[in-house]
């Protein structure tokens, strides 16, 4: 209970700290895709958001390569927008996988990073990660958030921790 | 005649007027200063003496400054924020640094595994006043940019560092975002690169490499100086449309200017009421700063 | 806006200020508007004393103090304000009178350099506010009624009496000397010069003694 009112108030922040600089392209590096954009920007993490893998895994790779990043089809909260730790389902070579949310674009509360680009980390359905490093910096307060949904959730999230290659 | 009740009356109003925003002076009228004059100048004559405030007082610390928007204004609020200011500065070291300059900041962090993080970035933006005063750090770690605000007077913050203090072309550095990486990576083991004293902040006119478009931003609006190859990339149609939302009367525009600044004699109150505390903090700063730099050759001998 | 602009350094000013500004209808937007007040202005150091509609005197008044302040606090050898007194002043004259009349007029000067003051509207008319606006110390004769002269104030009531007991006490004195004198006179010889002034005061005091339950 406590988290998810710690969330609205996180999610209130933001629409409350936009300022100079927040407008951006569509989420995710796509370095060889054409780059049109018919609507707003939009930084928030909704389904058909375009997302960067962080890991190493197989899968992961080759779809950043090819410049097709995996598309976010659903996101396991109540509403709708992936926060910092959410899990996804994502598309991504023509396969539905699930992922965890390691790094966001939004704008973030007051001592937690915020990145350049919307960072995934691949996962399966027990909660264990598909790669075996990630390659860029999590916030440490992913910690915290994973510990208590694995918890809740009887999943085992702790693992993309142990993959981590360092907190900032 | 009737000018000397004026006086009495306007004096008398003036004590017991409740002291509110000034938004007009509240100077005596000529007469009244006139007659003013010879008793002031029997009162003061012995304690001349008024703490001289530096010019430069303003760009080191504009936090104290209050917001000039005039509804925000509440005297009493300002005031009790600088003591508290005051206060949280002779816990902190909180030192003067401007946007442009790289800080190391520690911060008390319970979901890290020391209970403590360290980040290490350019200062890319800093705005809000009073408490409220925050700034925005910027690095580029394993490839990957991030940014992080923090709150000046946030109590949870443990160390302020400045690695290299030097100011930038422009005011906020927001372009990094759509610049190379390598213009905003910084080694995070950086050693502090003292500054002599007394010697002036240096301003690095460095001109940082745009991304070819899109941007987060559209640059070529903004009249930025610390870019280098905005040209390349816009085309006759952005020249165009940046013509267009020019404001070229804006540096004329006195009272926006005004209305946008706290007035000079509004500013030396202020600082006459913070500058003793804040200039024995300094002072003490160079002291302990002078202390450490004598202990470290004996330890290595 | 949340920090104050700190690269710029202005005096204060000596007239309420409105916490926003008034649009003054225009259909080339803020730069017509400035247009607009650069006339006013223009027009306020040329004639010292003008007559127009309450919101733009009010909106121009602003203007003007501050390109006064300016030109007080930086001279004439200030490139950027010079600049401004171009942009402001349209008729180029008017700068030399700005520097070298404007200025040495308002230098030591304790109150704002201009005044407003409601003026009456015609009815039936126009239904805006009136108003005039001038620069202090101007040639022309003061708007304001000199009331400093009027008997019926309190003050001025209290003056005439203080005055009259002073005068009152004088005479007394006067009395009194000349008393002394005459019985040292009488003493030594014989005294009668002394009557005739003696008189006079007496009738002077019974005069005064009438007019103060008039005043």
């Amino acid at each position: 209970m406590a988290q998810l009112l710690l969330r609205n108030l996180t999610r209130a922040g933001n629409a409350a700290l936009i300022t100079k600089g927040t407008s951006s392209s569509i989420t995710g590096a796509e370095p060889g895709s054409r780059q049109l954009h018919t609507t707003q920007a939009c930084c928030e993490i909704r389904k058909l958001a375009r997302l960067r893998v962080v890991d190493n895994s197989d899968l992961g790779k080759r779809a950043m390569a090819e410049g097709r990043p995996p598309r976010c089809i659903h996101v396991y909260n109540k509403r709708g927008v992936g926060l910092i730790g959410d899990k996804v389902l994502v598309a991504i070579k023509g396969q539905m996988k699930k992922g965890i949310l390691v790094g966001l674009k939004q704008k973030q509360r007051i001592k937690q990073p915020q990145f350049d680009s919307n960072n995934l980390v691949l996962i399966d359905d027990n909660g264990s990660p598909l790669g075996t490093r990630i390659h860029v910096p999590i916030p440490t307060v992913l910690r915290t958030i994973l510990k208590e949904k694995t918890l809740a959730k009887g999943a085992d999230y702790t693992k993309v921790l142990a993959i981590a290659s360092r907190y900032v | 005649m009737n000018i000397n009740v004026r006086i009495l009356t306007k004096s008398v109003a003036q004590q017991y007027a409740f002291k509110r925003i000034v938004t007009f002076s509240t100077k005596p009228t000529q007469q009244a200063a006139a007659a003013a004059v010879p008793q002031q100048q029997e009162v003061t004559g012995p304690t001349v003496r008024k703490p001289i405030v530096p010019a430069h007082y303003r760009f080191v610390y504009p936090e104290f400054l209050p917001d000039p928007k005039v509804e925000w204004r509440n005297a009493v609020r300002e005031k009790l924020e600088r003591l508290d200011m005051l206060d949280r500065r002779r816990q902190i070291e909180l030192p003067e640094f401007y946007v442009g300059s790289i800080l190391a900041v520690t911060s008390s962090d319970p979901h890290a595994a020391g209970k403590t993080s360290r980040f290490v970035g350019i200062c890319i933006h800093r705005e809000r006043c009073g408490l409220r005063a925050r700034f925005i750090l910027r690095n580029v770690i394993d490839h990957q940019g991030i940014e992080v605000v923090y709150e000046l007077y946030d109590p949870t913050i443990q160390k302020v560092e400045v690695l290299r203090l030097e100011k930038r072309l422009d005011d906020s550095l927001f372009y990094l975002r759509d610049a190379l990486p390598e213009f905003s990576t910084f080694d995070e083991n950086m050693e502090a690169e003292p500054l002599e004293e007394g010697a002036p902040v240096p301003i690095n006119d460095i001109k940082v490499v745009l991304r070819p478009r899109p941007w987060l931003e559209r640059w070529e609006r903004q009249n930025l100086l610390g870019v280098a190859n905005i040209e390349q990339y816009i085309k006759d149609k952005h020249r165009k449309s940046a013509e267009k939302v020019q404001k070229p009367w804006e540096k004329y525009d006195l009272m926006k200017q005004y209305r946008a600044t706290i007035p000079e004699e509004e500013q030396k109150e202020i600082f006459a009421e913070v500058h003793t505390e804040l200039h024995t903090l300094e002072l003490q700063r160079k002291r302990n700063k002078r202390k450490r730099t004598f202990v470290k050759p004996k330890h290595l001998a | 806006m949340n920090q104050a602009d700190v690269s710029k350094l202005m005096s204060q000013l000596r007239i309420a200020v409105r916490p926003t500004k008034r649009n003054l209808k225009n259909p080339d937007g803020p730069e017509g508007r400035l247009l607009k007040l650069r006339k006013t202005v223009t027009a306020l150091v040329k004639h010292e004393r003008i007559e127009l509609y309450y919101n733009r005197a009010d909106e121009a008044r602003g203007y003007a103090e501050l390109l006064i302040s300016n030109a007080i606090r930086h001279g004439d050898r200030h490139k950027a304000t010079m600049e401004l007194a171009d942009y402001w002043l349209l008729e180029k004259q008017l700068v030399h009178k700005l520097f070298k009349v404007l200025v040495p007029r308002f230098e030591n000067s304790n109150v704002s350099y201009t005044r407003m003051f409601k003026a009456p509207r015609d009815y039936p008319g126009m239904y805006y506010r009136k108003s005039v606006l001038e620069l202090r110390g101007n040639p022309y004769p003061v708007l304001t009624p000199d009331n400093s002269q009027n008997r019926n104030l309190l003050h001025n009531v209290l003056l005439d009496e203080a005055r009259k007991e002073f005068r009152r006490e004088k005479l007394a004195n006067l009395a009194n000397k000349l008393a002394a004198e005459t019985e040292n006179a009488t003493a030594s010889t014989t005294a009668t010069p002394a009557q005739a002034p003696v008189t006079e005061t007496q009738t002077e005091q019974s005069k005064q003694a009438e007019e103060a339950p008039k005043a």
